[in-house]
């Protein structure tokens, strides 16, 4: 049933391999390594990679992965127990080959795990057989049977009297199925509760046949007995007796006394409560001044170094012996060991400002990649935790390849043809004012500029691209370069289509022998339907070779959301079998935030595409690339 | 006079007989006490003063023998790991983290180098180079020649980014090119990539040094490669780097052998 099942090591070593249909399992592998686990989103353990379902399980401790993979329409439910199964019975069998740091090992090691894993194979598909079907419970045996019917007709006001009258029936009958020696009493307490019947008339009688009968019924099939043998013992006590009022605990009482807070006081005791308080109030520090800030960074300082003190001090002796050979009887880190440490960092994360969702799910991803690793000797389960942190959120920020956009400009200009880049965002992210910048950047470097002003909505966008045109060409004139308009403005006006001006710009540009076009459009919320489908029409008409997306820094967990349903109006208006998404990232108005740089890793792990482009301030030098060290540093500062 | 002088030598003896008590009461403590106490001490003393010495001088030397395998993703870095050490062939994954081990030089002298192959996805490689840089004696670049054409930005960027770092290092590595994958009948040759790689990275190194500035401004000017007015040539660089051609998989898949000789000479140089 399973189309196969992998063991390998982390450092790219296939242990063993069972294979059980003829396709080489390395594609869907590596399609799991590069998404899941280099990403950072292994939170859950399975993964789909078109039609098969692929599980899996690290080993921290030995550093392997445990990969198994089944068609997707197969629902198997033994699968996670069999990894289980065969990850200790690997680590116990081979745990010398596997434990040494050398890879020669692993290498040198024959690992004839086929019988075994046949085995257990066997064993689980077996044992999910067994557990398949549950026979469904008959009638008598619900709880349903066990009240008379009557009970169950609620009739306004002899409600109380029947339910006291049916409960103590109830209590009565249970007593009654006792057992089969028991079967003699129920005879006489059905006709102690026979002469309450004719009570009611007779309504009651028909019930009392019908529980005479289901009681038959029941003698006859012994099953719930027990059943009933137990429930009678809990409704014996609260059957005997009258019902005492239930007593809640939050409830209040009407008590006078108790509710009476007023204190008993003279004119004198009051005022000298009060005086005290004053005192405490005013406290031990100095009266009138103010107290210098404290650096928060000292107190996760000393923490820690209260933590590493005593660690520190077995670790001395320990450390001896350490020296000369491996350290036996490490400790190695178990879930609730990273419970608290990876709860104070999902709140620290969320107060840099990176998105909520985001944060829980790379802690989840942190938690799995250490989870039954060896610590060292000297460090703690925190800067463990912080050091596995650390290195993640730097892989985040260093997605794919860098967009090198001069030397793709380069390549356009060779083939005779403009470099075309978009910008879209929502609105009043900075879209004109960062465009504006990267084309003086441009022209700093020989490159000449067409500026398209697709905004033909908001007032005043032709204007403002109108006066940056000027500005830039009297910084660049045409008499410094040959004679050539280095930088130009291609607008229509206000209220025409995106699309068409887009086209017409490109084509302009390609006559004219303009390097690269620069389209600026307008600011549209990402919910608003009809303006995503006519930024979907502009980039799929046009193509064009770089689609930015401009976002803000001061953006929380909007930027989820903005960048998922973008993405997702790209990818469905989009005609072709691979639609162009979202190449890129400009982070704008980063001079605004101190510290709290988290949108840069929310925005980088929902599209995992890089930051091309970094924005500080208003003025064409404010232009940066992204550096991801002192980004996740200032993050993971205190 | 003969007093005075009887006195004076009475005297002078008396002073160094004042000192005298001191040092015999010291030869008699050092003889109380247990000689071979103080035996011990002594010798305690000595072995961990070799072995400070001992550990220091070790470390120095092994810091140096590291031979890196660094290359894009899919390129065979883990395969010729493989090849080298046990001449065996094995199915591999993408590497998810570092692997090394010893391997030992077939030349007459039997040294023993430690290969460590780094893993090549981007989001991975830099960290993991960052890491190892420092005890690199060799690197060698493993590139996929069958893929070479379609992936040549790529490889030329890496390239550039580990030639800019190991040229900012105390101990400049030797560089060799391993264009692996010859077995493929369509594998360029290692003339040919020499050849693409220079004049990508020619454009490369503009590119690059024209970029904006990174945030924290305190980075320092990028080193430029080669000369500036000339085509960019391997040879203008200060450190060595050579071609050659190898192939991880060998003739015949599986069964055969890897064609790595060239590989196995070049390291017993320059072990």
């Amino acid at each position: 049933m399973l189309d196969f099942f992998t063991i390998f090591s982390k450092g790219g070593l296939v242990l063993w391999c069972f294979q059980g249909v003829s396709d080489s399992c390395t594609g869907p592998v590596n399609a799991l390594i590069r998404s899941v686990l280099l990403q950072e989103r292994g939170g859950n353990n399975s993964f789909t990679h078109e039609a098969l379902t692929l599980k899996y399980k690290l080993d921290n401790q030995f550093e392997l992965v445990f990969v198994v993979g089944f068609q997707k329409i197969l629902t198997l439910t033994y699968v996670d127990k069999l990894i289980d199964d065969v990850h200790r019975l690997f680590r116990d069998k081979y745990r010398t080959e596997i434990q040494q740091q050398s890879a020669l090992s692993l290498l040198n090691g024959t690992f004839d795990f086929q019988n075994d894993f046949m085995r257990l194979l066997r064993e689980a598909e077996e044992s999910s057989k067994i557990r398949a079907p549950t026979t469904m419970k008959k009638f008598e045996d619900s709880e349903k049977a066990k009240k008379p019917v009557r009970s169950m007709i609620e009739t306004r006001g002899e409600k109380p009297k029947e339910k006291a009258k049916n409960s103590k029936k109830k209590g009565a009958k249970k007593e009654g199925s006792d057992g089969p020696l028991a079967t003699s009493k129920a005879v006489p307490t059905e006709k102690s509760g026979l002469p309450g019947g004719p009570e009611n008339g007779i309504e009651l009688s028909k019930e009392e046949l019908i529980r005479r009968k289901r009681e038959e019924f029941i003698q006859k099939h012994g099953r719930g007995m027990e059943k009933s043998s137990k429930s009678t013992k809990s409704d014996a006590p609260k059957e005997k007796g009258k019902k005492a009022p239930r007593v809640w605990e939050l409830g209040g009482c009407t008590n006078r006394e108790v509710l009476d807070y007023s204190t008993p006081t003279t004119n004198g005791t009051p005022e000298a409560a009060l005086s005290e308080d004053i005192n405490l109030i005013r406290g031990t520090g100095p009266g009138g001044q103010l107290q210098d800030l404290d650096c928060s960074s000292s107190d996760d300082e000393g923490a820690a170094q209260n933590s590493t003190k005593p660690s520190a001090t077995k670790g001395t002796l320990g450390g001896m012996f350490g020296m000369l050979k491996g350290l036996v009887g490490s400790k190695s880190l178990s879930r609730e060991d990273m419970e608290s440490v990876l709860d104070k960092m999902r709140d620290h994360l969320i107060a840099k400002n990176v998105a909520a969702d985001i944060a829980v799910q790379l802690c989840e991803s942190v938690a799995n990649k250490l989870e039954g690793k060896v610590m060292g000797t000297f460090s703690t389960v925190t800067s463990t935790v912080k050091q596995a942190l650390q290195e993640s959120l730097v892989q985040i920020l260093q997605p794919q390849r860098r967009v090198d956009m001069l030397r793709d400009i380069m390549d356009a200009q060779r083939r005779q043809r403009p470099y075309v880049v978009t910008f879209c965002g929502v609105n009043g992210v900075g879209k004109s004012t960062n465009l504006a910048k990267i084309s003086f950047w441009l022209l700093e470097n020989g490159f000449s500029v067409l500026i398209a002003a697709c905004d033909t909505f908001r007032a005043g966008a032709v204007e403002q691209l109108r006066t940056h045109t000027r500005r830039l060409s009297a910084l660049h004139p045409p008499e410094n370069h040959g004679g050539r308009t280095m930088v130009q403005l291609f607008e229509k006006g206000y209220g025409k289509d995106a699309a068409g001006i887009a086209m017409e710009a490109i084509a302009f540009a390609r006559n004219q022998g303009f390097d690269v076009v620069l389209v600026d459009t307008a600011g549209r919320m990402q919910d608003n339907a009809p303006l995503m489908t006519a930024l979907a029409k502009l980039i799929t008409v046009n193509t064009p070779d770089l689609v930015l997306f401009v976002g803000e820094a001061l953006v929380g967990n909007e930027a989820v959301d903005q960048l998922v349903k973008f993405n997702r109006a790209l990818a469905d208006h989009s005609m072709a079998q691979t639609p162009r998404l979202i190449d890129g990232i400009v982070l704008t108005k980063f001079d605004t935030i101190d510290d709290k740089v988290g949108a840069a890793i929310s925005m980088t792990y929902i599209t995992s595409k890089p930051i091309v482009f970094v924005g500080t301030g208003q003025t064409y030098c404010d232009l940066r690339s992204l550096n991801a060290k002192a980004v996740v540093a200032a993050l993971m500062k205190a | 006079m003969a007093s005075a002088d009887s006195r004076r030598v009475g005297d002078g003896s008396g002073a160094g007989g004042t000192f005298q008590p001191y040092l015999d009461s010291l030869r008699q403590e050092l003889q109380r006490t247990d000689p071979t106490l103080l035996s011990v001490v002594v010798a305690v003393f000595a072995v961990l003063l070799t072995l400070v010495f001992w550990k220091f001088i070790r470390s120095r030397r092994s810091s140096q023998r590291a031979v890196l395998l660094v290359g894009l993703c899919d390129s065979g870095k883990t395969l010729l790991f493989v090849r080298l050490l046990t001449g065996l062939y094995r199915d591999t994954q993408t590497s998810i983290t570092d692997s090394s081990a010893v391997y030992r030089v077939n030349n007459n002298r039997g040294n023993s180098l430690t290969l460590i192959d780094l893993p090549g996805h981007e989001s991975l490689r830099l960290q993991f180079l960052e890491r190892f840089k420092s005890s690199a004696r060799a690197v060698v670049f493993v590139v996929d020649s069958a893929a070479f054409q379609r992936e040549v930005k790529d490889v030329a960027e890496f390239l550039y980014q580990v030639l800019i770092d190991s040229m900012g290092l105390k101990n400049i590595p030797s560089f060799l090119i391993a264009c692996n994958k010859q077995d493929i009948a369509m594998a360029k040759s290692a003339k040919l990539i020499q050849q693409q790689l220079e004049k990508e990275l020619n454009t490369l190194r503009v590119t690059r040094s024209a970029a904006p500035s990174t945030l924290d401004s305190s980075s320092t000017v990028p080193i430029q490669l080669g000369k500036k007015g000339k085509e960019f040539e391997f040879s203008q660089l200060p450190l060595k780097v050579e071609f050659l051609e190898c192939s991880a998989k060998g003739g015949r898949g599986d069964a055969g052998s890897a064609d790595i000789q060239d590989l196995e000479k070049w390291l017993a140089k320059i072990a």
